[in-house]
């Protein structure tokens, strides 16, 4: 299963990620977690440290490409396997791939047709991946996002935060992507102001898969560094998302 | 015929990855050593299967050994030369082993053995056996195979250096690999979403223009991914091997081109260039003042002796037009002995940026480095000319032939500009500046300019009030 969370910059598609991978893991099912936005901080969320990301490959690949370094026979298609394979962090519970910074000048279709294919073969080997989608809408009008099963979107109570929600889920439509399932995921959300709030993700039309209250202790994780997986099993944000597991993400 | 191999031997398991917390062992990869060679040998015994140090009955799970697969065959038509294109089946067979990952190729190898085929009993001579059944089978010219499996340290070492020396001869023969030792090439049609008419046709000789992917590279793609963008092409008879036509080649890229371009001459910046996409790396372009070629490449970033840079060239000339007297290339095309050979190759580049020229030190001859002027040498067309003068490039000869030799029209319509046009040029930029365009004519008359510049005094742009 495929799981894509997206939404607006800072509005907790992160936390979300995370906890989504909190939940999941220990349960023997294999899973695979992809960092698609060059912005997020996905890996320190799950507490690991990245050397080496998908943009890093693409850009040492065309350095040696240049440069001639490659054998004459040997193919791309086999080496950029390999170098995917070896960026990817291995750890006991879950598997990280992170794809990095976008790239710079010259022509990346050939390659990144070939990575879009080699990592399509290498999510075939797990039972659920995890993406944490760049912010905003690029990965769906570039239909990076097109095979996705379930799509959360997530959003805070601010008003650009819902606006982008709404985009995505126009966007879809309009672009005839069909993800089997779309929900909505409010975070931040203070109790006093929820009714305020249900009333204005009306606009958007998806069913809310759940709700993260604001939480001192997440300002604090986010604050200090400290990665979000870690949460307490009792926190409310953990809850939630498990509930999002159980009701809507289980096969 | 797999009976006596505890693990499913299928293709349906390639595309098989091993995570780690799901493997028993690792074998070459990032943190060891490994290779694989095969070798055609007069004397083969068929069926053996050898270990060369520690089965997997006595290996430590969660560690990495280094790795050895050697693989030698015989057959009364097999062919050393054979060598390669078998070896990198090895890859694909490797994987039909349910709980066996192989990666890549040569000494740049990644095996994984999963616990659940450990824990079936599966151990390397297994692995052996499987491999030289996949390969007889999958090669009939074999008639005899052995294959040993090496792990023991000093043992993979030794044979590295046999193997490393074996792909190096083979890397010697690729180089040469050239249009004529092909039936096959490879047509690309990825960038078809920004440029439709577009059709790569990658050779031996000549590289995509992105200069991303070379004949290898699509001969991998087009067998990984069938359905892919990236297409096998039968060049058919050769019309002309000078220009590089084919007529395969033709029909092929007029049917994918949906008929715009009818023809291509692959070593050819005239007549029938190839189409450029949007990414080439590089741009020939024909400057006809000197009836020589100029090349620039993407990251130079100032102008070029036409008075535009990169970025405006690449636009005049993209989206897989057909636009004679530029095309798009690649850095590695550069490199190839067929480069614009029908138009004379490096004998008619009269101008190119620096870095790109010491880029190509090695390629271009030797006589002729030091007469191809660089934006450090000659910015202007009149001072090229007075650079190709000064330092006796071969190009001089060639147009005071042309003078000479009264100008050949090659469509009865076409003028060429006067002759003392060239004598008019200055430094002067030109504020547009087209491959070709058309003035609408009377009479049924078409005025087709080609390589037109258009100078003006003075430019006035007006924004109109609605």
């Amino acid at each position: 299963m495929i799981i894509a969370v997206s939404g607006k910059g800072g509005t907790g598609k992160t936390l979300v990620s995370s906890l989504l991978i909190k939940s999941i893991r220990g349960k023997g099912r294999d899973i695979l977690a992809i960092d698609a936005d060059p912005d997020s901080n996905l890996p320190e969320a799950l507490g690991i440290q990245v050397d080496r990301t998908v943009g890093d490959i693409r850009e040492e690949l065309k350095k040696d490409t240049a440069q001639g370094n490659l054998p004459t026979d040997a193919n791309k298609w086999d080496i950029l396997d390999y170098k995917i394979m070896e960026s990817i962090i291995e750890t006991p519970e879950f598997d990280l791939l992170v794809m990095g910074r976008p790239e710079g000048s010259g022509c990346y279709c050939a390659v990144n047709n070939i990575l879009r294919k080699i990592i399509e073969t290498i999510s075939q080997n797990y039972d659920y991946i995890i993406i944490d989608t760049e912010a905003g809408l690029e990965h769906l009008s570039r239909r990076t996002t097109q095979n996705v099963d379930v799509m959360l979107v997530v959003t805070d109570p601010s008003k650009r935060g819902i606006l982008t929600a709404k985009r995505i889920e126009e966007l879809s439509d309009e672009l005839d992507i069909s993800f089997k399932n779309m929900y909505l995921v409010l975070n931040r959300v203070k109790p006093q102001n929820e009714s305020v709030i249900l009333e204005k993700v009306k606009e958007i039309k998806l069913d809310i898969a759940g709700t993260i209250y604001e939480d001192e202790l997440i300002e604090n994780y986010d604050m200090e560094g400290e990665p979000l997986i870690n949460l307490p099993e009792d926190s409310q944000a953990v809850e939630s998302v498990s509930q999002i597991i159980e009701d809507y993400l289980m096969r | 015929m797999f009976e006596d191999i505890p693990v499913d031997v299928s293709p349906m398991h390639e595309g098989e990855r091993i995570r780690a917390a799901k493997m028993f062992v690792e074998f070459a990869g990032p943190k060891s050593i490994g290779a694989e060679l095969i070798q055609v040998e007069e004397d083969v015994q068929d069926g053996s299967i050898e270990v060369l140090g520690p089965e997997l009955t006595e290996m430590t799970q969660g560690e990495n050994y280094p790795f050895g697969i050697s693989v030698k065959i015989q057959g009364e038509k097999l062919e050393k030369e054979l060598e390669g294109v078998i070896e990198r089946r090895i890859h694909e067979l490797s994987n039909y082993v349910k709980g066996f990952m192989h990666l890549n190729q040569r000494d740049q190898i990644w095996c994984r053995v999963s616990q659940e085929a450990h824990e079936a009993g599966f151990t390397l001579s297994h692995f052996g056996k499987a491999l030289s059944i996949l390969l007889k089978e999958d090669f009939p010219l074999i008639e005899n195979i052995a294959v040993t499996i090496i792990t023991e340290e000093s043992e993979v070492k030794l044979f590295l250096e046999t193997a490393r020396s074996a792909y190096d001869y083979r890397d010697a023969r690729a180089r040469e690999l050239s249009d004529e030792d092909v039936d096959v090439f490879y047509g690309c049609t990825m960038c078809q979403s920004f440029a439709p008419t577009h059709v790569c046709v990658v050779t031996p000789d000549r590289t995509a223009l992105c200069g991303a992917i070379n004949w290898f590279d699509c001969r991998a793609a087009a067998r990984m991914d069938p359905e892919g963008p990236i297409f096998e092409l039968e060049k058919g008879e050769v019309i002309d091997s000078e220009k590089g036509e084919y007529s395969n080649v033709n029909a092929t890229v007029s049917e994918k081109s949906q008929g715009t371009t009818e023809r291509v001459y692959l070593h050819s910046l005239f007549e029938y260039p190839h189409t450029s996409c949007g990414c080439f790396e590089a741009v020939a372009f024909y400057i006809p003042e000197l009836d020589g070629i100029g090349l620039v490449n993407r990251d130079f970033r100032g102008q070029t002796p036409l008075g535009i840079p990169f970025s405006t060239m690449a636009g005049q000339c993209s989206g897989g037009k057909q636009v004679e007297g530029f095309t798009g290339l690649s850095i590695e095309y550069m490199k190839s002995p067929k480069f614009l050979q029908a138009d004379g190759g490096y004998q008619r580049i009269i101008w190119m940026p620096l870095e790109l020229k010491e880029s190509l030190r090695e390629f271009i001859p030797e006589d002729l480095y030091d007469k191809i002027p660089t934006e450090e040498n000659a910015e202007s067309i009149k001072d090229i000319r007075k650079y190709l003068r000064e330092n006796e490039h071969p190009i001089m000869e060639r147009l005071s032939q042309t003078k000479d030799s009264n100008e050949e029209t090659t469509e009865i319509t076409e003028l060429d500009a006067p002759s003392d046009f060239t004598e008019w040029e200055d430094d002067t930029t030109p504020v547009a500046y087209l491959p070709e365009m058309s003035v609408p004519g009377s009479d049924g008359v078409r005025i087709i300019l080609k390589n037109a510049r258009v100078y003006a005094e003075k430019v006035i742009i007006k924004k109109e009030r609605k």
